[in-house]
Formats: structure tokens, sequence, C-alpha cells
């Protein structure tokens, strides 16, 4: 110890790098590219808005009977392409609501609520899309997105059939917020990363010696059966007292063929997989 | 110590071990110094090889007369209330907030129920879609880095 603490004291401080510890490893980090929170990927839509019908009139008028005799100007101004933007919006949420409903005046229970968000958090990343600079909108979307996934984590813990139903029907994707908030940092990643290319390392090597280990357990079997024989025709020769059995030998024998018939199995299995893979 | 075989209530938390399951049990420690009470959690393993419970089930677990491994020192014992299954302990019926589900589907009946509304009859048992559409199965954390490789749980 105290040979140590010369060294120690004999080498300047400026040279020993103890107080900022830099890795040589090769780790290489990426920072992930920051995603919108408005954005599908993140917001956990999957499915996307069906493309509108040309030719779709407007729900009010669908069953007049004037407009199907009207001439084709008259008809154009009753579509839905032809109107205003919020119209289309609605015929999306009603379409939406109508799927997931419980009966044909529901729009108050959970299902229906979650199912008029969807349509109108997709009507808006749509017009994200095209518009990236509309900030009320930006704004709108994000207060939508996030109570929606408010609703579904109270539907989860009221009701998980319905919870798992309604993500398959709206294809939505549920994640649960992280314990704890914290930034990325360069330190704390290469610290994570660090770790976990340790455990790989010993997981490595446990699974190398342990290969290593079951190599030798064949041969070793072998070798001591044929000592085993040996020893025990000596004693029987030399007229000594017997102390290896034939059972002994026997239970040798019959464990090495276990062991070979286990290996010959694991080695048909890696054999078909390598074939496999190679077609 | 481990004779009692105590029995202790506490929900089941994402855990990566396999065939354990992680236990919060839950507490109110008395802060003299405040007079307040604050929650206090302590964490067990328990043994769970057929995977009883899931995430946010209450369960039942039992002390093991030893420990198994280094961590796990219970057994779950059975799944009291599973989560968002509730059945009224009084009347045996299921529950949804503040309603009977009977009477939720007697009232869908009355106005007339639609045929793409939800059945409890036909709905799957839990779990179909952990992995695809629903990670609560795992915990999730904040991505820290881009490895090309598709990460579910990073958010």
């Amino acid at each position: 110890m105290n040979k140590l603490l010369n060294i120690a004291q004999a080498v300047p401080r400026q040279f020993v790098r103890d107080y900022a510890f830099k890795s040589d490893l090769k780790i290489k980090w990426v920072r992930p590219e920051k995603i919108a929170s408005i954005r599908p990927e993140k917001s956990g839509d999957l499915g996307k808005l069906p493309p509108l019908n040309v030719n779709e009139i407007l729900p009010e008028y669908k069953d007049s009977k004037e407009l199907q005799n009207a001439d084709e100007t008259v008809k154009s101004l009753f579509k839905l392409n032809n109107n205003r933007n919020h119209l289309t919006t609605r015929y999306y949420r009603d379409q939406m609501v109508r799927e997931v409903q419980r009966h044909a005046q529901d729009f108050g229970s959970m299902e229906a609520r979650l199912a008029k968000m969807t349509a109108f958090i997709r009507r808006y990343q749509e017009h994200m899309e095209q518009s990236p600079r509309d900030r009320v909108i930006k704004v709108r979307l994000k207060e939508l997105i996030e109570k929606r996934k408010k609703f579904l984590k109270y539907l989860r813990r009221w009701d998980y059939p319905r919870f798992e139903w309604i993500l398959e029907k709206l294809d939505l994707v549920y994640k649960p917020p992280p314990t704890h908030f914290h930034w990325i940092t360069r330190k704390e990643s290469l610290q994570k990363l660090t770790d976990i290319y340790c455990d790989n390392i010993k997981e490595e090597r446990l699974e190398a010696y342990h290969k290593e280990l079951q190599a030798q357990q064949i041969p070793y079997l072998e070798e001591a059966i044929k000592k085993m024989v040996f020893v025990r025709q000596e004693q029987i020769d030399c007229d000594v007292p017997v102390t290896v059995t034939e059972q002994q030998i026997d239970e040798a024998r019959k464990e090495l063929a276990k062991l070979k018939e286990v290996r010959d199995a694991e080695a048909a299995v890696t054999r078909k997989q390598s074939d496999d893979t190679f077609h | 110590m481990a004779a009692r075989g105590l029995l202790l209530m506490g929900q089941c938390i994402p855990c990566v071990k396999q065939n354990a399951s992680k236990i919060r049990i839950r507490r109110m420690e008395l802060d003299k110094n405040l007079n307040m009470y604050f929650k206090k959690d302590t964490f067990f393993f328990a043994h769970d090889p057929q995977k009883l419970c899931k995430t946010g089930d209450v369960v039942l677990i039992r002390e093991l007369p030893e420990r198994m491994t280094r961590l796990i020192t219970h057994a779950v014992e059975k799944v009291v209330y599973p989560l968002g299954d509730i059945t009224d302990p009084i009347t045996g019926k299921k529950v949804v907030v503040g309603k009977y589900r009977e009477d939720i589907e007697m009232a869908n009946q009355l106005f007339g129920k639609s045929a793409k509304a939800f059945d409890y009859d036909k709905a799957p048992p839990r779990g179909r879609l952990e992995g695809t559409k629903d990670f609560t199965h795992g915990e999730t954390y904040i991505k820290y880095h881009e490895d090309g490789k598709d990460q579910p749980f990073a958010v």
C-alpha cells in the first residue's frame, strides 16, 4: 500500500486523469433525432384517414331527391370537396364515431369520444403536413393528443377488454410514460451503452466457457469408462478387493449414450437452422 | 423470518425477469416531523412461472420458506383484482367505474345496440396486443441512442 502511495505521489497530478476518466472503448453514440410530439409516430396513430371520395355529397343532402335530378353545376356545389374544410372534418368524425359507438345516439361514451378525438387528430396532422407553421392548430393538436392519451390511460384502468378493443379499432399504439423525465446527454447515454457493452462481453465469455466445458464432457466420460474397466480388470487379476462394480460402469456408459444423443440432436437443429438461413 | 409464510398484497409492476413478477407493496409512513403520512414502496420479486399476474393486477404473494434465488423471496398466491376487470365483491357483478356492466348493456339494448359496438362475450382474454399496440407489459424509457434497430419501448 505504501509503495502504491509513493508511486502515486511521484507522478505529477496533472498526468493522472482519475478526475475525468475517459473511456477508450470504441462505442459510437448517435443522438436520436427529435420527433415532434404532433407527428403520428409519436402520437401513436398507426392508421391514416381514408382518402375522400371525389363525388361525396354533404351528409345532409345525401337523400335529397331534388339534388339527384339537378344538373351537374348544382350537384358540384353540394360536394364535400367544394365546401368548407370543417365539413369534411365533421364527415370524418361521424364516420369514425359510427364505427365504435354503442348505439345511434351515443356520442359521450369513452370510445365515442376517443374516436372523435382520433378523427380530429388525424385531420389536423394532415393539415400540419401542408402548413407546418400554423401554430394555432399545432397547439390544439398537441393538447388533443395529450388528452386522448390521458383518456386511454383511464380506460385501461377501468375496462381492459374495451381498451384493447378500441386500440385495435382505431389503430392506435399505447405506450405508458417513462417513470421519470431526464434530458438526453452524451455522458449518461455513453454510460448506459458501456454498461450494455460490458454485459454483452460477460454473457459472451460465460457462453464460451460453457461451450468449452461441454466439449470436455464426452472425452472425459470415455476416458473414465476406459479407466474403470482397466482398474476393475486389474483388481480381479491381482485378487484385491474389487471396488469398481459393473453397475458403475454401466451407469457411466448410459450417461455417455444419453449425452451423445443430446449433442446429436443439438447439432441437427443448428445444421437445419444454418441451412434455412443459407436458402 | 422466513418461517412465517407471510401473506402480502401488492400491485404487479413491469419486470424483465422471466418466471418472476415484480410486486410493489405500498404503505403509508408517518413523518413525525411534519405529522403527515407519505407513500412508501417496497418491492418484492415473486416466483411466477406461468405468469399469472399481468402489469397492474393486485395480487397476493406468500413468503417462501427459504429464498429461491438472490432476489426471489415470494411466490404469487393468487390474483385478487385483475386490472380493468373489476367484480363487485358484494353482488358478484362486473363493474365499470360507477355502473354495473349489466346496466350499461341494458341501456344499450333500450337505445338499440349497434352491431359494431363492443361486446364483452366476444372479447378475448387480456394480452393479445402485447408488443404490437399495447406496450404496458414492459417499462418504457426515453430514447437515448439510435442504433438502427427497432426499439419498441423507447418513447
